[in-house]
């Protein structure tokens, strides 16, 4: 099967504080087939901002394999990476501190084709124009710079700069957590338009199930560094497998008092537990209002389970 | 357009007023400071001649002081400003470097900087002096490569804080090279800090000039400097007051005004006033 | 205000009236008026810059230097807030009137213990009022209280300060807590643990709840009525359910319609609100959202609607409201 993003057992592992590493991601593989996008969610620290740098080559991995178009990142040499990037290209939660205060816009967009020689002068100028057409801005906005913009026009700006290269996969890393609800909804439509036209593959980090479950055709759960399950959207979002799941989707109010009083759910005890000091057995155990005494011991693998991968012994 | 004090009107006055005398010294100076007369030894402030008047009066050769404090305010400006350029040259891109890189460059490089700071400076500086001998361009030399290390510790800060921010990760993607990224995207949004550390190593380069001049170590006679002046001023403190009272007063308003310009500026480059 | 005759407002516990916020000249938010009864749940919602979280600070008497209340009127059951002075507001303040933050961890004093803050704000020794303070970190769902009593905030996650943070709010059994944005900074499952809290404390103790906030599901899921704000002013406000139902503003129905559900066809166009929410500098005359609204006309730009009744005991400020 052709991928365009290849992730086998990937562990992120940070020094923690007085001993015992952080354990951010923890053996995660998953995949990314051409044009598809796949959503990555889960609560904080769960490791999904994490993998989503890895995928870039802007985090090095402690151990797996990360292939980008065919090119193993993990570890590669600064060149390597420079031209791996020309394919990947990220868009960043914080439209404020996604843009150089100091630079215009026209020129950030345009930098990468600048630095790696596509493109220079009018022909740079022109293509910047045209990129700046295509998220919603007008040409004549290149000479501004980023704080004469909203949140929302900023945030069209970064994606802008991203496609330059015309990439084949988009990383989105909370692409939208920082917008207003209405400039939200501008940037998601922005976002499945572009998808239409370029057909770049998207790997869709964030924390809104909603906003994932409508812009995603995969989603993948994670809980404190592993999958806890990965599934068509349709499949996940009807019939969620894992306990974990279920809560998540469970715990998501809806915005309409009628459907949202009428929910039965409980919500899930207890807190997080930390990364760097994981439950034993399946990491979820802790707080899963169905473990059993073997929850506790045994690591779940990932297994099939209809549409679904998932990661319970009870599902 | 924000509104400007009167007392911030007042730091710039004096800073202009140091600038335009020490550019348009001879504009400014109606004798010629080395000229002597031994005639006119050690007049007093208001000493008119039938050729020459002396407002500020003359020191023990007979030299004009008010001709010696504006030449003097020339060689305080040129050895402040190549010497806080050189340090500030080396400093930053030291810093720049170590805070990108990390690992031993940021080692070595912030080891040098403690073993810089932990020397007096005034005590290195005439050390240096000592070994190279006096003169203007050892002078230079000397404060800009014993100065460095205050811009290197703020550039690494700044340079750590900035690195970390998506933008610049940004650039990392667009495919730029590390020359491109600290020179376009990190100094300019840390250049704020940088110009306060320059503003107060600038006062602190004039008092030190002044101070190596007193000790003979700076800028060499017959050429003027207000160090020197008060130096020889010393020997006649109580016959001819005006020898120290008036470089020193100089050295005083321009130190003070610098170092105001400095808080002013801190104000202004604050993060919390900064975007608005 | 003859429009808010709608509620009796004896009832009130809280009751805001034309209040006006101005920083130098610039108006930021406009005669606006709510009131909340004594364990009810108001939102304020809207979008950044719409003066949610100003209009708090000035119910609390907390407003930044630079911002000044220019009218109006602020009732705390029979007292009236504008007129106290610095001092009575003090002493009214965590008895009366409490507030939580959006950030728990960074509202809490880092040094010093969960105990003692809550003890601090019965202004009591901690062990003069040990059970006391036991007794409430149970009710805000604090497992282990023995030890956490004497932990600092550091050692706890952020679900648990805020839970602390309700316990410091609630102890001296205040009759308003203004809540905001308590749960913007914490994961789906902690919030929704938190918000049970929260709806659950308010019915116990009959406690008036002003919740600020900017996520339409958090108010869909505990607010008894809401009031939706725009470049400063309210909009519409209503029952909960009745404004979700049939939202009267256009600006209310766009802005439902903007937000992704569980149950929308994925990939579809979202509803847009064409351009931004206009700088208070560029307020001008008229309805605020008359730039922006699909049904704005020229009387939209030239004068102000006012706010007035329609339906189900909901006022609306527009001149073509949404159904009407």
């Amino acid at each position: 099967m052709e991928t365009i993003l290849e992730i086998t057992d990937l562990r992120v592992h940070f020094p923690g504080r007085g001993g015992a590493p952080v354990r951010a991601v923890d053996g995660v593989s998953l995949h990314i087939a051409p044009g598809e996008t796949l959503g990555l969610v889960g609560e904080s620290g769960c490791g999904k901002s994490t993998i989503a740098n890895a995928a870039v080559g802007l985090l090095a991995p402690t151990s797996g394999r990360i292939v980008v178009a065919g090119t193993d990142i993990a570890g590669a040499s600064p060149r390597v990476l420079r031209e791996v990037r020309a394919q990947v290209q990220m868009v960043f939660q914080d439209p404020i501190t996604s843009l150089n205060p100091r630079m215009t816009i026209g020129t950030a967009i345009g930098e990468s084709l600048l630095v790696r020689g596509r493109a220079a002068g009018a022909a740079l100028r022109a293509r910047v124009g045209e990129l700046l057409q295509e998220v919603g801005l007008r040409p004549d906005h290149a000479d501004r710079y980023p704080h004469q913009f909203s949140g929302g026009q900023r945030q069209r700006v970064v994606i802008a700069r991203a496609l330059a290269l015309r990439p084949a996969l988009l990383v989105c890393d909370e692409a939208v957590s920082a917008l207003d609800v209405s400039v939200r909804a501008q940037i998601l439509n922005l976002l499945v338009a572009l998808q239409a036209r370029y057909g770049m593959a998207m790997l869709f980090v964030s924390h809104d199930l909603a906003v994932v479950r409508h812009v995603c055709d995969r989603v993948a759960v994670m809980y404190l560094g592993q999958l806890a399950e990965i599934a068509p959207r349709d499949a996940l979002f009807a019939a969620p497998r894992h306990p974990y799941t279920q809560a998540l989707i469970a715990a998501v109010p809806d915005p309409d008092p009628a459907v949202q009083r009428a929910r039965v759910s409980v919500p899930l005890v207890g807190e997080i537990p930390s990364p760097a000091n994981p439950p034993p057995g399946c990491r979820f155990h802790t707080r899963c209002p169905v473990a059993v005494s073997r929850c506790a011991v045994d690591v779940p693998a990932l297994r099939s389970v209809g549409a679904a991968m998932v990661a319970c012994h009870l599902a | 357009m924000r509104r400007i004090s009167w007392g911030t009107a007042l730091i710039f006055a004096g800073l202009l007023a140091f600038m335009v005398a020490a550019v348009g010294a001879d504009v400014f100076a109606s004798n010629d400071p080395l000229r002597q007369s031994l005639l006119l030894r050690l007049r007093p402030p208001g000493t008119a001649t039938a050729t020459a008047y002396f407002p500020l009066g003359t020191d023990d050769l007979g030299r004009d002081l008010l001709a010696r404090i504006l030449y003097g305010a020339r060689a305080s400006l040129m050895v402040a400003a190549l010497s806080v350029s050189v340090s500030l040259l080396v400093g930053v891109t030291l810093g720049l470097m170590a805070g990108w890189f990390g690992g031993w460059v940021s080692i070595i490089a912030m080891r040098a900087v403690d073993t810089m700071l932990s020397i007096p400076a005034i005590l290195l500086a005439v050390l240096t002096v000592a070994v190279l001998g006096p003169g203007f361009f050892n002078l230079v030399l000397v404060l800009g490569l014993t100065r460095w290390p205050r811009y290197t510790r703020v550039a690494y800060a700044q340079t750590l804080q900035v690195a970390a921010l998506p933008y610049v990760r940004a650039a990392e993607m667009a495919g730029c090279g590390p020359g491109r990224i600290l020179l376009r995207h990190v100094l300019p949004n840390i250049a704020g800090p940088l110009m306060v550390v320059a503003t107060s190593e600038f006062g602190l380069m004039i008092l030190f000039e002044a101070s190596l001049s007193f000790l003979g170590l700076g800028i060499q006679p017959p050429y003027p400097s207000w160090g020197s002046i008060m130096s020889v001023g010393r020997q006649y403190v109580v016959r001819a007051w005006w020898l120290t009272a008036f470089p020193g007063a100089c050295l005083f308003g321009v130190v003070l005004c610098v170092n105001l310009f400095g808080d002013w500026l801190r104000d202004r480059v604050d993060p919390r006033s900064q975007g608005r | 205000m003859t429009a808010l005759s709608v509620r009796d407002l004896s009832l009130a516990a809280l009751a805001v009236r034309d209040l006006s916020l101005a920083i130098g000249r610039t108006n930021i938010v406009d005669a606006i008026s709510f009131d909340v009864a004594p364990g009810e749940v108001l939102a304020l919602v809207g979008e950044s810059g719409c003066g949610k979280s100003v209009t708090a600070q000035a119910i609390m008497r907390l407003l930044p230097a630079a911002i000044r209340q220019t009218g109006g009127e602020i009732t705390l059951g029979a007292t009236s807030l504008s007129n106290l002075s610095a001092r009575a507001m003090r002493d009214l303040r965590g008895r009366q009137i409490a507030m939580i933050f959006q950030e728990p961890q960074s509202a809490l004093d880092p040094l010093a213990t969960v105990g003692n803050q809550i003890a601090e704000a019965l202004r009591q020794p901690l062990a003069r009022v040990r059970a006391e303070v036991r007794q409430m970190l149970v009710e805000v769902g604090i497992s282990d209280p023995d030890r956490r009593i004497d932990q600092h905030p550091f050692e706890l996650s952020g679900g648990m300060c805020q839970r602390v943070m309700i316990a410091i709010a609630l102890i001296a059994r205040p009759a308003v807590l203004i809540a905001d944005e308590p749960t913007t900074a914490l994961d789906v499952t902690i919030q929704a643990q938190i918000l049970a809290l929260l709806r659950r404390l308010a019915a116990e103790r009959q406690t008036a709840v002003v919740l600020i906030t900017h996520d339409m599901g958090v108010v869909a899921d505990i607010a008894d009525r809401v009031a939706v704000m725009y470049a400063g002013r309210v909009a519409e406000t209503g029952p909960t359910a009745a404004v979700f139902a049939t939202p009267a503003h256009p600006y209310t129905a766009l802005l439902l319609a903007s937000i992704p559900r569980l149950s929308d066809v994925p990939k579809s166009a979202l509803a847009v609100i064409d351009g931004q929410v206009p700088q208070p500098a560029d307020y001008g005359t008229g309805c605020r959202f008359a730039g922006r609204c699909p049904r704005g006309d020229r009387r939209c730009v030239a004068e102000t609607p006012a706010l007035g009744p329609v339906a189900d005991g909901r006022l609306v400020a527009c001149f073509h409201p949404v159904g009407g």
